[in-house]
């Protein structure tokens, strides 16, 4: 990665307006993922003056800033509190210590990755991302919508809930990516995701429904499930062994959790 | 770009590139005790501490680091040395290209806490491939070095 300008920025406005002002101006997570491109960025916008490393228990959820890093949040007690702890059992397994402790949430949910454990896991729950300036939108609706948000993510909103949870990140090696993860969640009603598709992660909102409205019989569900989702091939795997393996784990999830 | 932070308990001023990262910096500057593996944050040869954390050098960009403490290998030399005698007791070196990485990371995890399980030392080691041993005989290591000073 080449960069040109490196700018400490003094508030979110000037990061911004930064960003806004040429599509070579980047915003710095951790910048892991960042490193991986060879292009060109102009201005590369630090927002590590910013407070937003931090992860406070609000009322009703807990707001996780855009530049904690993922080790943090997976230590954090707080975290560990959210569904029985899967939250920060999905990201312990993202590679080691040292690769965690500079990777951010802001980065890993802003990016989409097709590959996310860190979305798949959070899609598990309600989330609402926060951006500067002025704009909410949840997490379901941001991995639908084509593209990236125009604005900097500052906060990372993840609703209380104590739901029975189960989440499943197969791999070949300790540091791969993973061939295919879920996540299964039951508070009151079921949500069911499955991700490294290898597209981004995907809710299966036919079989949650069939489940959240009485539906009892876990095969049915399965299947439900396993015909709405898109799997494909990659390097890593067929979409034919990608479907076989949310066969085994979603019913694996699904009788865990009931 | 001047960068000010503190390595090694010395105050530093380095002259670096917007874009360029910390390992390259160290080594520049003569710090050749951190080693360039993969070059592509997957393989924790580069591994410094950054404020007490491991952190990969071959990632973070050296502007990033203005003001913190940065520590290598040379800071804890005693301790290394140390560390390397359970090593070789156990067969968990041998060209030594990983050595000062996992050193590194030992002393944070030691820390972080002092009395891991075997689990929690695998855990924390798993970041850093050794191409020559492996995390069994360098975790049977790290249990009996930490065992030992219970
Ligand atoms: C070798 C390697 C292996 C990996 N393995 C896995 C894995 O197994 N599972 C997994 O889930 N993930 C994996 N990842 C991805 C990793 O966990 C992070 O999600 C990724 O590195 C992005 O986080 P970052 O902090 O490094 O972001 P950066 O690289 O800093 O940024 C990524 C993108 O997001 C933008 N951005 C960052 N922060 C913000 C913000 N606050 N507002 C707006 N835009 C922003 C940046 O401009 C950039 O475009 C891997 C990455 C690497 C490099
Ligand atoms: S050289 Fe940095 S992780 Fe391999
Ligand atoms: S001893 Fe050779 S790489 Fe570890």
């Amino acid at each position: 990665m080449k960069v040109n300008e490196y700018v400490r920025a003094a508030s979110l406005k000037e990061a911004y307006s930064l960003k806004k002002s040429s599509p070579k101006n980047k915003i710095l997570g951790g910048g892991l993922w960042l490193k991986k491109g060879n292009g060109e960025v102009d201005k590369l916008i630090d927002l590590s003056r910013l407070g937003l490393d931090q992860i406070k228990e609000e009322k009703d959820y807990v707001s996780v800033g855009a530049m904690v890093t993922q080790r943090a949040f997976e230590t954090s007690l707080i975290i560990k509190k959210i569904g029985g702890g899967v939250l920060s059992d999905a990201v312990h397994q993202i590679m080691g210590p040292a690769f965690r402790n500079s990777a951010t949430i802001g980065g890993s949910v802003y990016g989409k990755y097709g590959f996310s454990d860190v979305i798949t896991a959070l899609l598990g729950f309600k989330v609402d991302l926060v951006f500067y300036p002025e704009e909410v939108v949840s997490l379901d609706e941001y991995v639908k919508k084509p593209g990236f948000a125009d604005g900097i993510l500052t906060e990372v909103r993840i609703y209380k809930s104590s739901a029975k949870s189960f989440f499943k990140k197969v791999k070949m090696t300790a540091l791969d990516y993973p061939i295919l993860n879920v996540c299964v969640t039951k508070d009151k009603d079921y949500r069911i995701v499955v991700g490294s598709r290898p597209l981004v992660a995907y809710l299966c909102e036919g079989a949650m429904k069939y489940l959240n409205e009485g539906g009892k019989d876990v095969d049915q569900a399965v299947e439900l499930a396993t015909q709405e989702l898109k799997l494909g091939d990659s390097m890593s795997a067929k979409g034919e062994y990608r479907s076989h393996l949310a066969r085994v784990y979603l019913k694996r999830a699904l009788e865990e959790v009931k | 770009m001047e960068v000010k932070f503190n390595l090694n308990g010395l105050d530093v001023v380095y002259h670096v590139k917007p874009g360029e990262y910390l390992l390259d910096s160290l080594r520049a500057n003569g710090v050749k005790s951190v080693k360039k593996g993969c070059n592509a944050s997957a393989c924790g040869a580069c591994t410094v501490l950054v404020d007490g954390k491991p952190t990969l050098s071959c990632s973070v960009l050296t502007a990033s680091i203005e003001g913190k403490k940065v520590m290598t290998v040379e800071s804890i030399q005693e301790e290394a040395a140390e560390l390397s005698e359970y090593f070789a007791k156990e067969g968990a070196d041998q060209c030594g290209y990983c050595s000062a990485s996992l050193a590194l990371v030992v002393h944070a995890l030691k820390e972080e806490n002092p009395h891991p399980t075997r689990q929690e030392i695998t855990d924390y080691l798993v970041g850093n491939l050794c191409r020559c041993t492996g995390l069994q005989s360098q975790g049977n290591a790290v249990e009996k070095y930490l065992g030992g000073k219970k």
